[in-house]
């Protein structure tokens, strides 16, 4: 009986340890899962971990199939989070509602696979220089500010000039005067007769990358 | 160990609200690029200055309907939250989901079989 009872004893201190021991598992499990979850917040939010293509597609341009897919994922996640904050329960997701995400996930597939079936859809774009205006009509004295966007570049430094015909350009700001007594085809000075419309090229180049060129014209009346 | 619980608890919540919270704010500073997402592109066309890029009504009406689609259920899971289950919803709306996504894959079809072929033809 004695026997009896110090075994009984000892399987409920057996009991009571394991009991602890999952305990002091779960609490550290959450400790490391609740570190780890606000390392990865963290870099998110100060860009160790580039968000900047989430919804991009190889090529740069943004993708709704992405998009969706992503609207739908969160839309089910607060949605669980809204339900389990009210019950305390993992509820039951209804199949209209998996049914969402398939088809979510299948115009995903289908629009991935119409993109990869063309080179274009799966290079990265090449980093391009556009010129706005592309054409510009100005009389003599007249001045015109151009602009230009590196789209995958913000921060590229550009530098103006005219590189043929007449006229100056400013080659930080991008603003071009039509003056007949500057640029490459004055030489000596104005031409004594002018034989209007004159032409002036405008080019914008990329300080870091001199392959990187996009042009203007502009038409010189009097 | 119903602690234990309510820390997972809160510690899972905590996260999905912070991560949709900071994911939305990227999305609306540009931090996560969304330039040409309502614009496709047709095939054969020169890539330079954009040149085969088109404004895509199939993806603006895409669009709309995510949006809405998203919108709508989380109200249904708003008005009704202790129900312990997730909210049916009706048929017609992954009918009209489906749709639109038919839609918008058609003229991602188009712009990359058909754009092309009538870019030959000129």
């Amino acid at each position: 009986m004695y026997i009896l009872t110090l075994a009984a004893g000892s399987a409920q201190q057996t009991d009571g340890s394991r009991e602890i021991l999952k305990l002091v598992a779960g609490y550290l499990f959450c400790g490391i899962a609740g570190i780890a979850g606000i390392i990865v917040l963290w870099k998110m939010a100060n860009g160790e971990i580039n968000l900047s293509r989430l919804v991009s597609e190889p090529n740069g341009d943004a993708s709704m199939s992405r998009f969706q897919f992503l609207v739908f994922t969160f839309v089910i996640a607060l949605s669980l989070f809204f339900v389990i904050f009210a019950t305390n329960g993992f509820p039951v997701i209804p199949g209209t509602v998996l049914s969402l995400l398939g088809i979510s996930s299948s115009s995903y597939l289908v629009s991935k696979g119409i993109q990869f079936s063309d080179p274009n859809g799966v290079q990265d774009r090449a980093v391009e220089v556009m010129i706005t205006p592309a054409q510009a009509t100005l009389h003599v004295g007249q001045t015109q500010q151009f602009k230009a966007e590196v789209p995958r570049k913000p921060d590229a430094a550009l530098k103006w000039e005219v590189i043929h015909g007449y006229g100056k350009i400013d080659p930080a700001r991008g603003l071009y005067t039509a003056d007949l007594t500057q640029g490459p085809a004055a030489g000596a000075g104005a031409p004594p007769t002018p034989q209007f419309p004159l032409h002036a090229t405008i080019q914008v180049t990329a300080d870091e990358d001199p392959e990187l060129v996009d042009l203007a014209v502009v038409t010189i009346s009097a | 160990m119903q602690e234990l619980a309510v820390l997972i608890k809160w510690e899972v919540q905590i996260f999905i609200l912070a991560l949709v919270g900071l994911i939305a704010i990227k999305l609306l500073t540009g931090e996560i690029n969304t330039d040409g997402l309502l614009f496709g592109r047709i095939s054969g066309r020169p890539t330079k200055n954009n040149q085969n890029q088109y404004f895509s009504p199939e993806r603006v009406q895409l669009l709309f309907f995510t949006i809405a689609a998203g919108f709508y259920y989380l109200q249904l899971v708003l008005n009704n939250p202790s129900s312990g289950t997730l909210p049916d919803i009706p048929q017609i709306l992954p009918v009209t989901v489906g749709g639109s996504n038919a839609i918008y894959l058609a003229g991602k079809a188009y712009a990359r079989w058909l754009g092309s072929s009538a870019n030959k033809n000129k």
